[in-house]
């Protein structure tokens, strides 16, 4: 079981860690299970419903969106390319660890730090399957803001990120 | 094709399913113990921007996958807490997550991660500040 444990990937090993975090909380707290489930059984289908939509859209975006479309729109540090590396980054789906190969190989192909800050940025913060969790709990308005609120924190992040690498520049990447 | 589609849907289906579950029994757990006096002595005692600057630490330092969080964040919502501390906290938990840096680090080098980190938490906390003056049109 152990040996299984240590060969799974890293979302099942914080599977298991977060079920052990939500033990312990239960016996410090003296909460019951039984009591838990009841109180948010609605919250939890919604969720579980949720995610089948969520799973459906990023398995779409995954087949209808060419892998090298980031490479081919981001070049350099202009404020458009940091826009478009944001929206690049909010149509992509998928955990951030997903997309760290896409990322790492973008950096060797000369794309600057501060796109990728903007790309990650964009991607982490919204992105297609969050769609069905934020419009179904807190409604469209909320979603669109977000979206807004995105797109502008993702080139913002990266102009931060440009005044910082003058003060304290990037080290070099040797390519393999 | 259509054999892929399924297949590709199937694996990721069942992966994320047991993450969610055991994240969703985690924020639902936790947020048992959040109780409408302990928001409003929050909301009572801790400035705006101090809630916001708490909102995106808590996130950066929040286990988990991004969907777990929003069972608290209906329960805050329910409480009235502001829309600030609420963008703050779904920002700042995906933006940078412990295990992240560590990538990051072995990736990019040391200071990509640093300097993300910080230029993360600037922008999670103007976000945070813009949705608080915002909060009322955005709900």
């Amino acid at each position: 079981m152990v040996k299984r444990l240590k060969k799974a990937g890293a979302d099942i090993k914080i599977a298991f860690l977060l079920i052990a975090l939500s033990i312990v909380i239960m016996l410090v707290c003296k909460l019951n299970f039984l009591s838990i489930l009841t109180i948010n059984k609605a919250i939890i289908f919604k969720i579980i419903y949720l995610t089948g939509f969520a799973i459906a859209i990023s398995t779409a975006i995954h087949f209808l969106i060419p892998e090298d479309l980031a490479e081919k729109h981001l070049k350099d540090n202009k404020l458009i390319h940091l826009f478009y590396a944001t929206l690049l980054g909010v149509l992509t789906p998928g955990p951030v660890y997903a997309i760290y190969p896409i990322v790492l190989e973008l950096r060797r192909k000369g794309v600057g730090s501060a796109i990728l800050v903007a790309y990650l940025t964009g991607q982490t913060i919204i992105g297609p399957a969050r769609a069905p969790f934020e419009i179904g709990l807190f409604g469209w308005k909320f979603y669109l803001y977000r979206i807004l609120l995105a797109l502008m924190m993702g080139p913002l992040a990266g102009v931060l990120f440009i005044a910082f690498s003058k003060v304290w520049p990037d080290r070099e990447i040797r390519n393999p | 094709m259509l054999k892929k589609i399924i297949l590709y849907f199937h694996q990721k289906l069942w992966r994320t399913l047991f993450l969610v579950c055991a994240g969703v029994l985690f924020a639902v757990t936790l947020s048992s113990i959040i109780n409408i006096e302990s928001v409003n002595l929050l909301k009572q005692k801790v400035a705006l921007p101090l809630q916001v600057i708490y909102a995106a630490l808590i996130g950066f330092i929040a286990p988990g996958p991004r969907y777990i969080l929003y069972p608290i964040l209906i329960k805050l919502y329910e409480f009235g807490i502001n829309l600030g501390v609420i963008v703050a906290l779904i920002s700042g938990h995906v933006l940078i997550e412990p295990s992240t840096v560590l990538v990051e680090a072995g990736f990019f080098g040391y200071r990509f991660p640093i300097k993300r980190f910080v230029v993360s938490f600037i922008v999670t906390f103007l976000a945070g500040m813009v949705s608080s003056v915002l909060g009322s049109y955005v709900w």
